[in-house]
């Protein structure tokens, strides 16, 4: 397919098929015919449908195919020294924990052990060996055009599936850890995470995607969730990808009647981020909250993509993204609510609150809301701007210098986020990753005066 | 201490402030009163230093140093104090970390060590419980969702942690219940001292009966147009403006 043909996506490199081939025999669950074919086809239908451009709406504000659309090396072997990694393992001393580098399960970092008996957390690599054919239902999902979920069908190889029982509760945090060394080997992984929450589990899940060295790389996440009646989720996202990385994420989360989610994620690094996520309320009283913070500076491109969908009356949903955007830093959202015809009594809010603080940076907001049902309460605001000068020269007339007080301000701005964030380890580390963006930093002994 | 001559200001090119002088001398009290839109917050911020205020001609000393070459900080740490007609809401900075960190940076510019943080928390409870400002406001954010009073109180607690030369109290009493005027007026009275001296805006008798005033100026048409002791501003109160000042009020 040329590019005149479809000017809404471009032919994939040819290293990508290349590399598939290369793979494939090695590929987690190569031995299962059925799972090849599966492949073969996906990566089949990648090419087919190419990688979007900006004239596909999805991908309006982000060229995508630019950072992207390169040869990568699929798992390319790396060993991080323990020093490095240390400071990413977060949930604590008892929390269970996957680690992947470069796409390949490090079992000397990971232990899942000690679990209840009706909750089980599984390399997705293992469960491709062990329960093929529960993999291959997940890949047979739609992809709905969408051709990095039809990449990740073909490629994936590391990830995780959880599944808690009704009524099961994991009293510890679940961290899947995602490290990239890119070195010069540009790597590629695919993550697959596949999560199942019976009625009333609950679960603190710490999501990390973590660049260890600057250069070319792809991580190409696809996150699906389903929780039943009254579930509880806490999702903390951690993305801290290196220089020159690109992370393309989709999330997918079902929500059944009662169930609680609560998605944080924290874009603090990356040559390109994207982070879809589409969650689709299935039941009543959901409670359901999405935020994030993006700070993306020197070239670096934060793509936020919400959907959220309102299918069953009552429930209620919250949305809060902010982004500071430094020098030649780039912000996107794009954030819809669709209330869908019997939602009633539907409370629907999304916020989105840009703070620009170079002239150069770039922020483009695209905040929609599509309601097909009349008594429901739904807002969405979205503000783009710099410092408050009334508030610099409060700070400045009682004494801090200009750069304490603008730094001070952002602070106040930003670390609303960190807040967010379930888990206290995570927070630290979303903290600390923060203080070393901003150019300010945190400010100065700051838990002393709390 | 603070010598105003012949101050002109326009804000957005209008002019706002046309050739006001004042003469402020340690341990004095100034009221300055006048019409809605005279120019008294124009005063007020133009001292601090806030951007947007242009001063076209005129100058103002503070102590020996020309107070309008000075940034707002420097003004601050040199003494110089204002609490806002409408203090600002700044969720997310913990209202006593910000004062610690203020306190600090004006200690430091007069060649202290920071204070200790137990000694810095004892002076602000008793501050504080001097004003009536109750433990959980200290631990809120900067003024966030504080109640009109609340900000007020907020605005003297600074400023008796800050310890200024020069303190300009641009309508602390307006928004004030009759209770919380006298708390207020007492902070101010309790600050009191021969080395420092006070620029108080007002609308109000009722302040004046509390904090005493050494001087009273009615501010009008962006100039000075009557000084006098504090009879001037009971005479203000019960015959208004337009009778004490007569044809001066020209706009
Ligand atoms: N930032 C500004 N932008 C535009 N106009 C301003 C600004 N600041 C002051 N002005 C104008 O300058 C004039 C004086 O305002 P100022 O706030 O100094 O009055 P004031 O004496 O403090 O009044 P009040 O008693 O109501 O507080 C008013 O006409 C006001 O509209
Ligand atoms: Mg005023």
């Amino acid at each position: 397919m040329s590019v005149a043909a479809n000017r809404r996506r471009v032919d994939p490199d040819p290293a990508f098929a290349r590399a598939f081939e290369e793979a494939a025999s090695r590929l987690p669950g190569a031995r299962f015919p059925e799972l090849a074919t599966a492949r073969e086809r996906a990566i089949a239908r990648f090419v087919e449908l190419g990688i979007p451009t900006q004239r596909d709406e999805a991908w309006k504000f982000t060229p995508v195919a630019r950072l992207v659309n390169r040869p990568h090396a699929v798992r390319p072997p790396s060993e991080p020294p323990l020093e490095r990694v240390l400071p990413h393992l977060l949930g604590g001393p008892k929390a269970r924990r996957l680690v992947f580098v470069n796409g390949v399960l490090q079992p000397q970092w990971s232990h899942v052990g000690g679990l209840p008996e009706r909750a089980s957390i599984e390399s997705l690599a293992r469960v491709l060996e062990t329960r093929p054919t529960a993999v291959l239902e997940e890949l047979a999902e739609p992809d709905q055009g969408r051709s990095f979920t039809a990449l990740n069908a073909a490629l994936t190889d590391c990830g995780a599936w959880i599944e808690l029982s009704p009524g099961t509760e994991l009293a510890d945090p679940v961290q899947l850890l995602f490290l990239t060394v890119a070195g010069a080997s540009a790597p590629m992984s695919h993550p697959r995470i596949v999560l199942r929450l019976g009625a009333g589990a609950r679960l603190a899940l710490i999501e990390s995607h973590v660049g260890l060295e600057p250069g070319p790389a792809l991580t190409n996440l696809v996150f699906g969730a389903r929780l039943q009646e009254g579930a509880t989720l806490a999702h903390d996202r951690l993305l801290f990808q290196a220089a020159e990385a690109a992370f393309v994420g989709r999330a997918e989360v079902h929500l059944g009647g009662a169930s609680r989610y609560e998605q944080t994620t924290l874009a603090l690094g990356g040559a390109l981020l994207r982070s879809e996520s589409e969650v689709s309320i299935e039941g009543g009283e959901v409670e359901c909250r999405l935020c994030g913070l993006a700070v993306p500076r020197e070239g670096e491109h934060v793509d936020t993509f919400v959907r959220v969908h309102h299918r069953a009356p009552a429930s209620h949903s919250d949305q809060l993204f902010k982004s500071v955007v430094e020098e030649r830093g780039h912000h996107a959202f794009a954030g819809k609510i669709f209330v869908h015809p019997g939602a009633q009594r539907t409370n629907a809010y999304q916020k989105n609150e840009n703070l620009l603080l170079a002239e150069d940076g770039e922020v483009d907001v695209k905040p929609e809301l599509e309601i097909y049902a009349d008594d429901v309460k739904c807002s969405h605001g979205a503000t783009c701007s710099e410092l408050d000068p009334s508030a610099l020269f409060y700070l400045r007339a009682r004494g801090l210098d200009a750069a304490t007080a603008r730094g001070l301000l952002t602070w106040a701005f930003a670390a609303e986020l960190l807040g967010r964030l379930a888990d206290p380890s995570a927070r630290a580390a979303a903290r600390r990753a923060l203080a070393a963006r901003l150019p300010a930093g945190a400010p100065a002994d700051e838990e002393a005066a709390a | 201490m603070l010598e105003i001559q012949d101050l002109h200001v326009a804000v957005d090119g209008r002019p706002i402030l046309k050739g006001l002088s004042l003469r402020v001398r340690p341990g004095e009290v100034h009221a300055v009163m006048g019409p809605n839109g005279s120019g008294k917050s124009t005063l007020a911020f133009v001292l601090a230093g806030r951007e947007g205020y242009e001063v076209t001609a005129g100058s103002a000393r503070f102590g020996d140093e020309d107070l309008l070459a000075l940034e707002p900080e420097e003004r601050a740490r040199a003494g110089l104090f204002l609490a806002m007609q409408y203090p600002v809401e700044i969720p997310g900075v913990a209202n006593m970390y910000f004062l610690r960190q203020s306190l600090n940076a004006v200690r430091k510019s007069r060649g202290l060590d920071e204070i200790p943080a137990a000694e810095f928390m004892r002076k602000v409870r008793e501050q504080a419980r001097l004003l009536g400002i109750g433990e959980e406001l200290l631990k809120r954010d900067l003024n966030a969702g504080f109640s009109g009073g609340e900000k007020k109180r907020n605005e003297i607690l600074q400023m008796a942690i800050l310890e200024p030369r020069l303190a300009i109290l641009d309508e602390t009493d307006s928004g004030l219940d009759i209770d919380a005027l006298k708390t207020v007026a007492d902070g101010v009275n309790r600050l009191r001292a021969p080395d420092r001296a006070f620029l108080v805006i007002t609308h109000y008798q009722r302040l004046l009966d509390y904090i005493v005033p050494d001087v009273v100026h009615v501010l009008a048409d962006g100039r000075i147009q009557r000084t006098g002791g504090p009879e001037l501003a009971r005479e203000l109160e019960e015959r208004g403006y337009e009778a004490v000042l007569g044809g001066r009020l020209a706009a």
